[in-house]
């Protein structure tokens, strides 16, 4: 042994771990994780997808839906089937972008380029996750701005404050996926994990988040959970009204229902556009309730959910990353 | 104040010690070769250093400040060469080291960190198309970004052709003249012995010698080994010529034609007059220092004694 300094003493590190942020760094790794994506082909290659989406749901729109059109509810109807399109296409892109994000660099070993340079880990999650989500949003923005011109021919007319809500919209709902795939991708070294990780998350909104709902549904037929009775007045052909009583999922199910992601995104679009809340997002009728709705069951709440679905993945990942061996 | 002070720092992975209570210091401006066959921690004790991986016990303080607490601070002041680290296959030459010194708040200008490397000519290229050699170059440079006090080069030879890897020892003493600390691992002696001031052996997680190179050198017993072919050889002779004064060790490898390797501390020519007394005919000769790769190797593979190879 050389020179020994005085006894071993103990760790004192236990929770000293925790990193701090800082902005610059933040930037500059955002910037660079940017420039790592935009560099490929992946960026121009999203922007010419969405542009395609619209142009494609526009152009049939245009062609089939002439007594839509008729109707003077183009852009509503355009930005239902761009909603319901871009639900279901935006979360598979965002966990494919953000897969590899962190476990990537991790099984690659170029995450110790990055904590090499004065980066707390927490700056290079949020970095990442900026990084990323400045791909999906950016990507998002160009297809969307480019598509409006032929919209705007297309249909003839063009409401520019619901299309706006769609891209919007759009962006908050990739952020909330991109918080999730680079959290999950921070909590392993192998891709492969984090490759079954985002598999879950897919399945888990795709399928089972429906199937639960169907559960309960089951449940309460079978008397296990208390259904709540409303009344509803239907108005039948000949202009006469009956009164019903029904059963219904307790709050509690229906907010269940509300969580999931995708049912926020098109909630909080029937906020901000004139697209009608029946045929979007989960939406309840007012019959539902005998008296005022729950707030937690308005629609504006769904912006709340989607805020929740951004921080909650990437404040437990901040929470985390910073205590594991790199 | 010591550039690094490592204190009784062990490191387990579940019932795996990797590092087991080591201690030692690197002054502040010389050059520490860290030296140690693969496995022996290392990386691990690097990876302590930058904060990758926690301690299981024990103190690291770098430029002064504890490595964990003030991580940011030591890595903003300090160049690091990670070892087995893809780089980023989509950004050029470039634009990594933009990213560095974009990360430092340094002014280096990319073009001549680049041509200090020897690799100015690939600045726009991306690094995916880069070889081993290329990819270490950019690495390096990366590492003098933001003229850092303290350089901690991981296996910095890896992937260099020998020219390659003189010019790498060529920057690490222009860092040093500028006033670097400079602590680089290595699991080849031949590489630190030529640009450090002193060495730390490091054996299963454990340093087993530091010591300025003069001082493993004496270390080592300071004899040559001196090869001698001839045409013949008897008993009386090899005798002979074990006792002689100078002579420590003797041994007959036999063969056709017979040679005979000796440890001579002092003067050669007695055990060739020897010989020649004797009218056994000398083929050929030839003699070897005790090199410090032989003071390695007994340090991190035999028991004990420089033989053990």
């Amino acid at each position: 042994m050389s020179t020994d300094t005085g006894a071993g003493t103990k760790s004192d590190a236990s929770e000293s771990t925790a990193s701090s942020i800082n902005l610059e760094s933040v930037r500059a790794v955002a910037k660079k994780d940017f420039q790592d994506a935009v560099r490929s082909w992946v960026f121009w290659g999203l922007s010419a997808f969405f542009f395609l989406l619209i142009v494609g749901i526009t152009g049939s729109l245009a062609y089939f839906g002439e007594d839509i059109a008729a109707e003077g509810a183009t852009t509503a109807m355009l930005v239902f089937f761009a909603s319901e399109t871009t639900r279901l296409v935006i979360p598979l892109i965002a966990l494919v972008l953000g897969w590899k994000s962190i476990a990537g660099e991790r099984e690659s070993g170029s995450i110790k380029i990055l904590l090499s340079l004065p980066h707390s880990r927490k700056d290079v999650l949020l970095g990442k996750l900026l990084g990323r989500s400045a791909v999906l949003s950016l990507s998002l923005i160009v297809g969307f701005v480019a598509a409006a011109a032929v919209v705007a021919a297309l249909l003839g007319g063009f409401d520019v404050v619901d299309y706006a809500a769609l891209l919007l919209m759009a962006m908050i709902y990739g952020v909330a996926y991109t918080s999730i795939a680079v959290s999950l991708s921070s909590l392993t070294k192998s891709t492969t994990v984090a490759g079954a990780a985002m598999f879950s998350v897919f399945l888990l909104f795709y399928g089972v988040w429906n199937g639960i709902l169907e559960a309960l549904q089951q449940l309460m037929n079978r008397g296990t959970i208390d259904g709540v009775s409303y009344t509803a007045e239907l108005t039948a052909p000949d202009g006469t009204t009956e009164e019903i009583t029904q059963e219904r999922l307790p709050d509690w199910a229906l907010f269940v229902d509300m969580i999931d992601p995708g049912n926020a995104f098109q909630n909080t679009i029937t906020v901000l556009s004139s697209t009608g809340g029946d045929e979007l997002g989960t939406a309840y009728p007012e019959y539902y309730f005998a008296d005022d709705v729950p707030f937690y069951l308005e629609n504006w709440f769904s912006f709340i959910i989607l805020l929740i679905w951004i921080v909650v993945p990437i404040a437990v990942a901040l929470y985390r990353f910073d205590r594991v061996d790199l | 104040m010591p550039a690094i002070t490592v204190d009784s720092l062990t490191k387990s992975y579940g019932q795996e010690l990797a590092l087991e209570e080591l201690s030692f210091e690197v002054e502040d401006g010389e050059v520490f070769g860290f030296l140690g066959p693969n496995g022996a921690g290392k990386s691990t004790t690097i990876n302590l250093l930058l904060d990758f991986i926690r301690p299981t016990s024990g103190r690291i303080e770098v430029l002064g400040l504890d490595a964990q607490a003030h991580s940011r601070d030591i890595r903003s002041r300090t160049g690091v060469l990670p070892e087995g680290v893809e780089t980023y296959e989509r950004l050029t030459a470039r634009q990594h080291l933009e990213f560095a010194i974009d990360s430092k708040g340094a002014d280096d200008d990319p073009e001549a960190l680049l041509e200090r490397v020897d690799l100015a000519d690939a600045i726009d290229k991306k690094a995916g198309g880069y070889s081993k050699g290329m990819a270490q170059r950019l690495m390096l440079a990366m590492a003098l970004v933001g003229e850092p006090d303290l350089l901690i080069l991981d296996e910095p030879s890896t992937g260099l052709d020998p020219n390659g890897a003189r010019e790498m020892r060529e920057i690490v003493r222009e860092e040093n003249e500028r006033g670097a600390t400079v602590f680089f691992s290595s699991h080849i002696m031949e590489q630190v012995e030529a640009v450090c001031d002193r060495v730390g052996i490091l054996r299963d997680g454990e340093m087993v010698a530091v010591d300025t190179v003069e001082g493993l050198r004496e270390s080592a017993g300071s004899g040559t080994t001196l090869r001698v072919t001839v045409d013949r050889i008897d008993d009386a002779a090899m005798q002979a010529v074990r006792s002689l004064a100078d002579v420590t060790e003797a041994r007959l490898e036999g063969g056709d034609p017979p040679v005979i390797t000796a440890q001579v501390d002092g003067s050669k020519t007695a055990v060739l007059g020897e010989l020649e007394d004797r009218d056994i005919e000398i083929q050929d000769f030839s003699t070897r220092e005790a090199s410090l790769e032989d003071v390695f190797q007994s340090y991190t593979t035999g028991e004990t004694g420089v033989e053990a190879r």
